[in-house]
């Protein structure tokens, strides 16, 4: 079986919404070709079971303890180069097992004895990185690790005490790791490792520069993981730089496949009937967790006041608001005892909610690749989901493009949506 | 039928059981904490916190003062119903899977995962009436069935243990003495892992489910295979109703492939078969994830199933339903 795939990307559109697939394929192709065999280690080995990895006894019991029986197909490929120290790019889609297989990697290599941060892994919202240290912590609890969450909107003397108290690793949002390491609060000494989650996003989101000033005041020698959901080429381009022949594991275009989720779009015509089509919608919403995206910040206080102004229970959230608020809004959501969410692609990443089973886009996102992610949510291990699109006349071709990104197909919505729940 | 979605468990379903009273439903499930609910309404009566790992299984005594739970964390654990209170830990080297007290409650039937080295087992503890009094050594061990044992049961009279798991294999153990009394038929027998097992009301037979996507039914004193229900998806729970011939399968694809297949491809409904015909009755749709674990409840007139998605759904049934004609 070959196991290394060469890649064809999801990418940015170029201008606006004109995606031109042949010459993002092509730019991959040459990406690849060109440097392909200097540039990355071949790695085809597939381990079908944990205990045939080589992991640590206690990691082993963290596994099991945590509930997982069989790696899945990216662990049985991604776990293992992790901890023999090979640089890794895996690309995975959301729901198959992304986050375990780099919280083994380093948990397998991480020296217990050494109170010391020895890896450090990315993020691009709080909600991710707290979700990526409570797996940490849940694996890692046979080992004794440390595992500390340093992100923005919380203490800053907290996070100091903490750090300078000792931990193993750190999982972050680039901007306050990059003042921990600034005030020398988070020391890089001894980190060994550094992984960056959700890479594309972190690479398109403005974050480029706090990860290169970051990553120049770690030690030379590191072991880099990146892993996405898509890998464009400017994420893979950026990613030479910091990777010393990775080994990759990633998938083709079209493989990318959205199929777990069912796609439907409503033609709602014009911009100012998508509010009507909500309400419409909204009993079938609240029957389970449902997310609701909009392009901008706000948009999401406009239609939470006019969702509530029509008697309907919504929580919101967005990167503007505090964190203390985002952290009781996400609480309500994930506890269920609110339903709905409103929210922006800024924190499409973070909302892993077990339950959440319906996406709604409001709004198309504006780069295709938003899609697969926004969506995701909705798709998660073992649980299939449903996405509905609002479809104004001029959005019929942003959605043409998503079509033939991702090769899927997004029907029209059937009357009787509520049995498809 | 309108089913009654209870929402408490934050991670994947693992196991259902209802007292023998029928009041009361445990639900078991990764995220460390079994819970019990009102099975009339599904309002969440408390939860059992202590385990530090998943729990993959739980039984409860005759007069339903007491719960035992199997857990990822390598213990099972005693508790009082009512109060919640731990009342004793039996500690293992490698997870526990499969828990059942015997008839009078006065022993319990336990597996435990293979483990790096560690084979397989089966412990037999007994059960003090006096918590103060219990300990836990095994007045028996069997080991080395092939891979884990999903599910051990006691037979008739507590005479005789029921295993099943990973190697496909249905054993019956002498409980006394730990032999291989019989083992079903490889060629009449499942083909692939046996996820579950639900024993008849009178204990005179019992069906497996399989991820070979059937379920099959046995005579519980000599392993005859008595029926098959076939259907095109893995079978992770199985159920029966005491009150009619009906048999429950509950499944879908592989949690780890949901993501990346087409979204007619899941199959996550209940699905119901005629116990006799061996043909399909019809389906119970709601579940976005696989189905982990079903129950009857005693008294026949609801049933529950768990799922990959987090949700216990509670199902009480239609008038309509006991009057199904073939």
């Amino acid at each position: 079986m070959e196991v290394l795939l060469f890649a064809v990307m999801a990418g940015l559109a170029p201008e606006g919404t004109q995606f031109d697939g042949r010459q993002y394929d092509a730019k991959m192709s040459e990406l690849l070709s060109t440097d392909g065999q200097e540039f990355f280690t071949s790695y085809d080995e597939v381990y079908d079971s944990f205990d045939a990895m080589g992991l640590q006894e206690n990691l082993l019991r963290g596994i099991y303890a945590y509930g997982f029986e069989r790696p899945s197909a990216i662990q049985q490929r991604g776990i293992v180069p992790f901890c023999k120290g090979l640089d890794v790019i895996q690309q995975a889609q959301s729901g198959t097992g992304k986050t375990a297989t780099f919280c083994s990697g380093i948990l397998q290599q991480l020296d217990y004895g050494l109170v010391q941060c020895q890896a450090l892994v990315l993020a691009p919202t709080r909600e991710l990185a707290q979700q990526i240290e409570k797996v940490m912590r849940a694996l890692g609890d046979y080992l004794g690790v440390k595992v500390h969450a340093c992100v923005g909107g919380t203490s800053v003397r907290e996070d100091q005490r903490i750090l300078q108290a000792g931990v193993h690793t750190v999982v972050g949002t680039p901007g306050r790791v990059f003042d921990m390491l600034r005030r020398q609060s988070l020391r890089p000494d001894c980190i060994k490792m550094f992984v960056l989650d959700e890479a594309d996003e972190m690479l398109s989101r403005g974050f480029k520069d706090q990860i290169y000033d970051i990553f120049q005041l770690l030690p030379s020698k590191i072991q880099v993981g990146v892993f996405s959901a898509t890998m464009p080429p400017e994420a893979l381009e950026i990613t030479r730089k910091f990777m010393n022949k990775p080994v990759r594991i990633l998938v083709k275009r079209d493989e990318l496949t959205l199929e777990g989720i069912k796609q439907f779009y409503v033609n709602v015509d014009k911009e100012e009937w998508k509010l009507e089509t909500l309400c419409d919608l909204y009993e079938t919403l609240a029957i389970t967790q449902s997310v609701i995206f909009v392009n901008t910040r706000r948009k999401v206080d406009w239609l939470t006041d006019k969702m509530r102004s029509n008697d309907h229970t919504v929580s919101a959230t967005h990167g503007d608001m505090d964190q203390n608020t985002r952290d009781i809004i996400m609480r309500e959501f994930r506890s269920g005892s609110s339903r709905v969410l409103i929210t922006t692609d800024l924190l499409a990443r973070g909302i892993d909610v077990q339950q959440v089973s319906l996406v709604i886009n409001y709004d198309l996102p504006t780069q295709p690749e938003n899609y697969l992610h926004r969506i995701g949510r909705s798709g998660r291990f073992g649980r299939k989901g449903v996405a509905i699109n609002f479809v104004t006349t001029d959005d019929s071709r942003m959605l043409s493009d998503i079509q033939k990104f991702y090769n899927v197909t997004v029907e029209e919505l059937p009357s009787n949506v509520a049995d498809l729940l | 039928m309108r089913p009654i979605l209870m929402k408490g468990h934050e991670r994947p379903l693992t196991f259902l059981k209802y007292n023998r009273d029928g009041d009361l439903l445990f639900s078991c499930a990764k995220d460390h904490n079994p819970t019990v609910w009102f099975a009339d309404n599904g309002e969440r009566l408390g939860t059992y916190r202590g385990h530090n790992g998943a729990v993959w299984c739980c039984d409860v005594s005759r007069d339903s003062g007491r719960l035992i739970t199997g857990s990822a964390d390598q213990t099972a654990k005693l508790w009082n119903v009512q109060t919640g209170q731990q009342l004793f830990t039996f500690n293992f080297d490698s997870p526990a899977r499969s828990v059942d007290f015997a008839v009078g409650d006065k022993l319990a039937v336990i597996t435990t995962d293979p483990f790096m080295e560690l084979p397989s087992a089966i412990h037999v503890k007994r059960i003090a009436n006096d918590p103060a009094e219990q300990t836990g050594e095994s007045v028996l061990l069997i080991k080395g069935p092939q891979g884990r044992i999903n599910r051990a049961i006691w037979g008739p009279l507590n005479r005789t243990i029921i295993s099943a798991g990973e190697d496909a294999v249905i054993r019956i153990w002498d409980s006394e003495t730990g032999k291989l009394l019989k083992e079903s038929d490889k060629e009449s027998g499942h083909k692939k892992t046996v996820t579950s097992l639900a024993k008849s009301a009178d204990g005179s037979h019992f069906l497996t489910g399989s991820l070979d996507k059937s379920a099959r039914l046995w005579d519980t004193r000599t392993l005859t295979l008595i029926k098959t229900y076939v259907t095109e998806r893995p079978v992770n729970a199985v159920a029966m109703s005491p009150l009619l011939d009906h048999v429950v399968l509950g499944g879908g694809q592989d949690a780890s492939a949901v993501t990346t297949t087409d979204h007619r491809a899941g199959k996550f409904e209940a699905k119901f078969y005629d116990k006799i015909l061996q043909e399909e009755i019809g389906g119970v749709k709601g579940h976005f994830g696989p189905i982990n674990a079903l129950a009857f409840n005693p008294d026949g007139k609801s049933f529950s199933s768990g799922g990959e998605d987090g949700y216990v759904r509670l199902h009480h049934f239609d008038p309509d339903y006991f009057n199904i004609k073939i």
